[in-house]
């Protein structure tokens, strides 16, 4: 099997996260070292023999990007979209609690991804009646308000 | 023996409650719904329903989750018969005879198959549940401290090796995992470790960890590819039934294949995915009527059904003994149980003995619920197996945000669900595995005291790690865990390749949807 290019990330990433908490793990009392030490070594190892593999993997069968494949049939406007409406709509329950978030985001990505109007609206008086009567009222979670909803109310 | 057969009826008669008998049917039919859906897996439906167990009884709440678990087993083969997409890997050999009855006009009959062989399957695997379980439990009495640490290490080498192309990346995940773990408050000294802030002294929330990484990853997967509609599921008009001799014909095929998909259960590292392969492979073997095999074989569908639903109960038994689920279905539960405040090992068999059996109880009664809401439900479920990618993305969103939310009532543990979201969908994107991580997270603390406590103990000396027999079997099994996969995925290419041979299906495009 070839190496393939992408992996590279993956093990730069390994030894980052290995580097970053090996960093702070000597910040700590001498006690409270072992076990996190113990769980650096064991990756640092790992990865480094992953990247034994790659390189003989490498010289034996030659080097692929892989970015095809991680990538295939990937469509970057809508999954930036969905991802920043996502982010947005986290934004948005802090700010102004669930409920209403909850209708702006479901019904802006369903219009995005082009649902017809009749199952978005289905789809968002379902889960929207959902959470109401499962978390809400059967389960008793109080659902966020929003900071901005709670300095109006005061 | 007596005590024993007095807690299994005191078990029924708890389950016979009516919120449980309740919990039960919502449960299967969610889990149909869930695993009829071929974007959506029994692990991502289990993960996204956990925090709804938080409010109920643990044994409730575990009932609830077996119910999903076991339902979405079986939702997965009527998306495979209907449109020859299997709603979860685990009825990937299903959708080769099912989707063949389908088009000889035999839909009714290759549901009513799948759906009478997936309850015997599941009820018959109940029978090991109840008697291997209990006598597992005792073994772990024995443990100590450094048992503990290698059972941990086990666990991962175990389920780091499924579901990953790379045994080395699978075992890099459960590092990395295990790393993670550390976060929090040193659980001896009491030492703040790698905390940004005071939300994260009890480390990191397990729930949201597993939200993310098998729900909210499971969204960006989806919103990543292009929508597309799904086929139209096939209207059948002929009758959901067997008659006598045709049900006659699959009762041996059922029966073996409740002792594969028992014995693949119980092996940690195996899953239905395989089962349902060797299950059908058996079946054709022992054949009869080995001519229509490929063209539409109820014997096939009977095969693969039955042994991916005897998975079930047997994937349970080395979850609640040894605390080392066999695949990403059974971590969620472990994590389930976890969460509830309970541990793997004799304890539920001793002092949890009541809410043990009242589960065990529960599970027998799901496959009834399973039967009977699959066979009423098939052309309702049928169509919700069409609904387009476009309304689950932003359905499940809301999903796990309310159902990370629901633990703490804290916003930060919506936004490290994200974040474990976005961890899980790179990781999957980069073939490592995201079950390895859930289950680090699990393993991580039980390990790390084990770990400490025996080096306290032993004032220091590693010796005390390799002291005892039963630490260097438990190490032999780490070795075994990690060659394990190799094994397990020749056997699952061998069968899937027989199965492709004898068929002339592509099974590549028939198993390609995820198996997280």
């Amino acid at each position: 099997m070839k190496m393939k290019k992408t992996d590279i990330g993956v093990v730069v990433f390994m030894y980052l996260v290995c580097g970053f908490f090996y960093y702070h793990m000597t910040k700590l009392k001498a006690s409270s070292q072992t076990y996190p030490r113990f769980t650096i070594i064991l990756l640092f190892g790992l990865t480094t023999l992953y990247l034994v593999q790659m390189i003989v993997a490498a010289r034996k069968y030659g080097v692929e990007s892989g970015v095809d494949e991680v990538f295939k049939d990937f469509q970057p406007k809508q999954f930036f979209v969905c991802l920043c409406a996502t982010i947005l709509y986290l934004v948005g329950i802090h700010l102004f609690g669930f409920y209403i978030p909850t209708v702006i985001f479901m019904a802006v990505v369903l219009f995005y991804l082009k649902v017809p109007p009749l199952y978005a609206g289905i789809a968002v008086v379902v889960i929207v009646a959902l959470i109401y009567f499962a978390f809400q009222k059967f389960l008793g979670v109080k659902l966020p308000v929003g900071t901005v909803i709670k300095a109006l109310q005061k | 023996m007596l005590d024993t057969l007095s807690l299994m009826g005191a078990g029924f008669l708890n389950a016979l409650t009516p919120i449980n008998l309740l919990m039960m049917a919502g449960g299967v039919a969610m889990g149909i719904i869930i695993g009829c859906m071929p974007g959506l897996s029994a692990a991502m439906g289990v993960a996204l329903m956990l925090p709804m167990t938080f409010t109920m009884k643990p044994e409730t709440g575990l009932i609830v989750l077996g119910a999903i678990y076991c339902g979405a087993i079986f939702g997965g083969s009527i998306s495979a018969i209907l449109i020859h997409t299997p709603g979860t890997p685990a009825s990937a050999a299903t959708a080769i005879e099912g989707y063949q009855m389908t088009l000889r006009g035999q839909a009714g009959k290759a549901l009513f198959t799948a759906c009478y062989s997936s309850f015997w399957g599941g009820l018959l695997s109940c029978i090991s549940l109840y008697f291997f379980s209990p006598l597992l439990a005792k073994l772990t009495l024995k443990f100590m401290s450094a048992e503990y640490f290698w059972l941990s290490i086990f666990g991962l080498t175990i389920i780091a090796g499924v579901s990953s192309k790379s045994v080395i990346k699978g075992l890099m995940s459960g590092a990395l995992g295990l790393l993670i773990s550390t976060i929090g408050l040193d659980p001896i000294s009491g030492v703040k470790r790698f905390m940004p802030s005071s939300y994260f002294a009890e480390g990191i929330n397990t729930t949201c960890a597993l939200i993310g990484l098998f729900s909210m990853s499971q969204v960006f997967i989806l919103a990543e590819k292009k929508i597309k509609a799904r086929a139209q599921a096939t209207k059948f008009t002929d009758k959901m039934s067997l008659s006598r001799e045709e049900r006659r014909i699959i009762r041996p095929t059922i029966f073996r294949s409740w002792i594969i998909g028992n014995l693949i259960g119980i092996l940690p590292g195996a899953g239905a995915s395989i089962a349902c392969f060797l299950g059908y492979n058996t079946s054709r073997q022992f054949s009869k009527h080995k001519e229509q095999f490929g063209k539409g074989s109820i014997e096939g569908v009977a095969g693969s059904e039955a042994a991916n639903n005897a998975v079930t109960g047997g994937s349970l038994i080395p979850t609640l003994t040894l605390g080392i689920p066999g695949e990403s279905v059974t971590a969620v539960l472990m994590g389930g149980l976890v969460i509830q405040g309970l541990t793997p090992g004799p304890e539920l068999f001793g002092k949890y003995a009541p809410m043990t059996y009242t589960f065990f109880a529960g599970f027998v009664l799901v496959q009834f619920f399973m039967l009977g809401i699959g066979l009423l439900g098939c052309r309702g479920f049928a169509q919700i197996s069409r609904l387009s990618d476009a309304i689950l993305i932003p359905c499940v969103t809301v999903l796990c945000f309310v159902g990370s939310y629901a633990i703490h009532k804290n916003i930060m543990d919506i936004v490290v669900m994200l974040t474990f979201g976005v961890l899980g969908y790179l990781m999957r994107k980069f073939d490592l595995n995201t079950a390895a991580v859930v289950l680090a997270l699990i393993l991580g603390p039980i390990g790390e005291k084990g770990l400490r406590n025996a080096l306290r103990t032993s004032r220091g000396d590693v010796k005390v790690l390799f002291s005892s027999v039963v630490c260097w079997v438990l190490i032999a099994l780490c070795v075994v865990g990690i060659l394990s996969p190799i094994f397990m995925n020749r056997l699952e290419k061998k069968a899937a390749q027989e199965a492709a041979e004898t068929t002339g299906e592509d099974l590549e495009k028939l198993t390609e949807e995820d198996s997280v």
